[in-house]
């Protein structure tokens, strides 16, 4: 009793001899810099961790988007079977232009979306399936979908503008098999498809792919003070997200990546992935793969399919080698985690493509 | 009567008062809460980064906002690269407020470097550096080489320039009126060349808001009224004093000149401050051999001076020579270690003004002197050789 009162009286002694030292003890806040280095700081520290939420208490931002779930999640659409017994898949995508994203910590950009992501949905399907898209445009100016693929004039979204509050249908037969883009095709097409209007587009082969762990990658930058050059990069949005969240996958386990480049203004991208190589395959089209390399250069709307597995447990970084994007948030963290430990829960965990 | 009068004082108060009261109003319903008649376009952010310090594995920015609404600062970026920073004391700025940016970074010395700040909108603003240079660090030393400095390029070249006097003295009339033009030529030259510097300084550093050509032209304006008017009483009381109107106007010639030392020390401390070295030894031969021709404009009324000789003389000489020759020294050492674009800009736009208010006295001086006649050859000439000389002696900074 005397013993913990005389601690009491000891400690608010040192609160009243030393007050600043100690709240200022208590308000440092660190910073780790990029080359290792720690500083302290009685401020805030401007490159905080991404936090998606639509809290209005703690953001400007109308629309929520976790790369996290986009990274593994596949839309394939609300199935039926068609009286010849071609699989229907069918899917509803809206149009907006007036939706806030945190495109980067703490930097809130109108961003024009598909059913209010960007990238907008991962749009998936087999071989043969008849896709069937209901296009609402919600937004202020006129908008389309426009694949990539082998569809009728008619379904190419170029010239059937879709204006404010209209709506159409495309429809067409899955194919051929690969990953594809899809984006917006008004004019200026450039900024229709920069702010936010694109997304992927997968068909699978009919007989399958080997069963992985499979996720997407949308190589993509905003222009957030339309001087039509891009303040940040990504996959997957967010610069430096997948850096400071680490993509959790296992060793000795199939990972399959369909990437694709959305990024404008600069000619070229690229993928270089850190202790391994990996076997690619340009547009998915064909089930052999055309490289095994560490490196692969992507232009505008190029594509492909990534696979590999990893032997070593450990950290790997994987990032744009065209540095510049690297340094403005195109970077990220495999962090592969030793199998044999944990079968069940990556079992689990792990949901397989199609 | 009585309150006749007193009405009339009354209806003159309320003259005076309606009216303003009415603007009131007007601003009132304009800007008031809730008020949206003037609620059009869109209110554009701006920040202005006032000064960058490179220090150790450091690069630190005071950041000011300087546009209409507040702002957040979240993201700092070296040469277009994202780099993780903090900020001091938080990223809200208020209008006008500034913060410190803390971007942790090796940079190297004397090279390029592009700051870029971006704010919550994701517009970004950028400030240039030509070359990296550690930041001054307050010392002892400092402090004396600054003095030195100063004393090398204000106090000695005044010194030695008034080392004239004897022969400003001797010469005729028609000569002297020469000196005297070809000095207030001189200082026109400097008043430009101040003007010229303080909108540099305003144009590159500070920012629009602060309307830089409209703050320098009214800091000109107040400090060529301010010194006129204590110039004239000066001279008024030299009259009934010892101090004699030649001892008067050199003292005023001094303070401007003065004023204007301060400026240069500003822009040697501010180039020694960002490392560029072989600059400032341009700035310190240039300025050095400009400022002997100061000397000669100080020396020119002193030698008219009557009753003044032999050790009274030199005294009031070397005083005139520290008014007008010290404020270089506190130029270097304000320019070195707490260099602020605004004062800078205040500072060579007061000295602007104490400049012409002295072209002005020297000028009423030579007519009053030269039988109230101005286009005499000598005056023409010496004017036209003052501003010649400054030129031809400006080309070496």
């Amino acid at each position: 009793m005397i013993a913990s009162i005389s601690v009491i009286l000891a400690m608010s002694a040192l609160y009243i001899t030393f007050p600043e030292s100690i709240s200022a003890q208590q308000e440092d806040n660190v910073i780790h810099t990029h080359t290792g280095g720690i500083i302290t700081t009685t401020g805030e520290i401007i490159d905080p961790v991404y936090t998606a939420t639509t809290d209005p208490e703690y953001t400007e931002a109308t629309i929520e988007f976790d790369p996290m779930e986009y990274l593994r999640e596949f839309d394939y659409g609300e199935v039926s079977t068609l009286p010849d017994g071609t699989t229907l898949r069918e899917f509803t995508i809206i149009a907006e232009d007036d939706q806030i994203m945190e495109v980067s910590p703490g930097i809130f950009f109108n961003v024009w979306t598909f059913n209010g992501q960007v990238p907008g949905p991962t749009i998936r399907a087999t071989e043969g399936d008849i896709v069937r898209i209901n296009f609402i445009n919600n937004g202020s100016k006129p908008h389309t979908m426009h694949f990539h693929g082998i569809h009728p004039a008619e379904m190419d979204g170029v010239f059937e503008i879709v204006g404010q509050g209209g709506k159409f249908t495309y429809e067409f037969e899955a194919g051929p098999v690969g990953v594809h883009p899809y984006h917006c095709h008004v004019m200026p097409l450039e900024e229709h498809i920069v702010r936010g209007l694109y997304g992927v587009y997968i068909v699978d082969p009919k007989e399958g792919r080997p069963a992985a762990d499979e996720m997407v990658m949308v190589l993509n930058g905003f222009d957030t003070d339309f001087d039509t050059e891009n303040n940040s990069y990504a996959a997957n949005s967010i610069p430096f997200y997948y850096q400071n969240n680490p993509i959790q996958i296992n060793t000795d386990e199939l990972i399959r990546i369909y990437v694709l480049n959305m990024v404008e203004f600069d000619p070229i991208n690229n993928l270089h992935l850190h202790g391994n190589l990996y076997y690619y395959y340009p547009t998915g089209t064909s089930l052999v793969p055309s490289f095994y390399t560490d490196m692969i250069t992507l232009s505008q709307t190029e594509r492909g399919i990534m696979e590999f597995q990893y032997e070593f447990p450990g950290k790997y970084l994987f990032h744009a080698h065209k540095v510049e994007f690297s340094e403005k948030g195109w970077v990220g963290i495999f962090q592969v985690n030793d199998n044999s430990q944990q079968d069940e829960k990556s079992a689990e965990k792990v949901e397989y493509g199609s | 009567m009585e309150v006749s009068r007193k009405q009339s004082k009354g209806k003159l108060i309320a003259s005076g008062i309606i009216p303003f009261a009415f603007l009131v109003l007007l601003i009132a319903y304009i800007f008031g809460p809730g008020s949206d008649v003037l609620d059009l376009g869109v209110p554009l952010p701006e920040i202005t980064m006032e000064k960058v310090d490179f220090v150790d594995s450091e690069i630190q920015v005071t950041v000011r906002n300087t546009g209409p609404i507040p702002v957040e600062v979240v993201m700092a970026d070296i040469n277009d690269r994202i780099q993780p920073a903090a900020i001091e004391p938080d990223r809200f700025l208020e209008r006008y407020e500034t913060a410190l940016v803390r971007i942790p970074f090796e940079w190297n010395v004397a090279e390029p470097y592009r700051i870029g700040l971006t704010i919550e909108d994701g517009t970004r603003f950028e400030k240039e550096i030509e070359a990296a240079a550690p930041a001054l660090e307050p010392s002892l030393e400092l402090v004396g080489f600054f003095a030195l400095i100063g004393t090398y390029v204000g106090i000695i070249p005044v010194m030695i320039g008034l080392l004239w006097l004897p022969f400003i003295k001797r010469i005729s009339k028609q000569k002297y009126h020469f000196f005297l033009a070809l000095t207030a030529g001189l200082l026109f030259f400097l008043a430009i060349d101040s003007i010229e510097e303080a909108l540099d300084v305003s144009e590159e550093n500070l920012a629009g808001s602060f309307n830089g050509v409209l703050l320098v032209a009214t800091v000109i304006v107040l400090s060529f009224l301010g010194l006129y008017y204590s110039g004239e009483k000066l001279i008024k009381r030299a009259a009934s004093s010892r101090l004699s109107k030649p001892v008067a106007i050199a003292l005023m010639i001094s303070i401007g000149i003065g004023l204007h030392n301060f400026g240069e020390g500003l822009a040697i401390g501010a180039a020694v401050g960002l490392g560029s070295i072989a600059f400032s030894t341009f700035l310190i031969v240039g300025f050095a051999l400009h400022n002997t021709t100061e000397g000669i404009a100080i020396a020119a009324p002193m030698s008219r001076g009557k009753g003044l000789v032999g050790k009274a003389m030199i005294g009031k000489l070397a005083a005139l020579g520290l008014i007008a020759g010290s404020p270089a020294i506190f130029g270097a050492w304000v320019g070195g270690f707490v260099y602020s674009p605004f004062t800078s800009v205040i500072f060579l736009a007061i000295g602007a003004g104490a400049i012409f208010q002295v072209i002005v006295v020297i000028l009423r001086w030579i007519r009053e002197e030269g039988d109230k006649n101005f286009s005499s050859g000598a005056v023409a000439s010496g004017f036209a050789a003052g501003m010649l000389v400054m030129y031809l002696t400006s080309i070496l900074v």
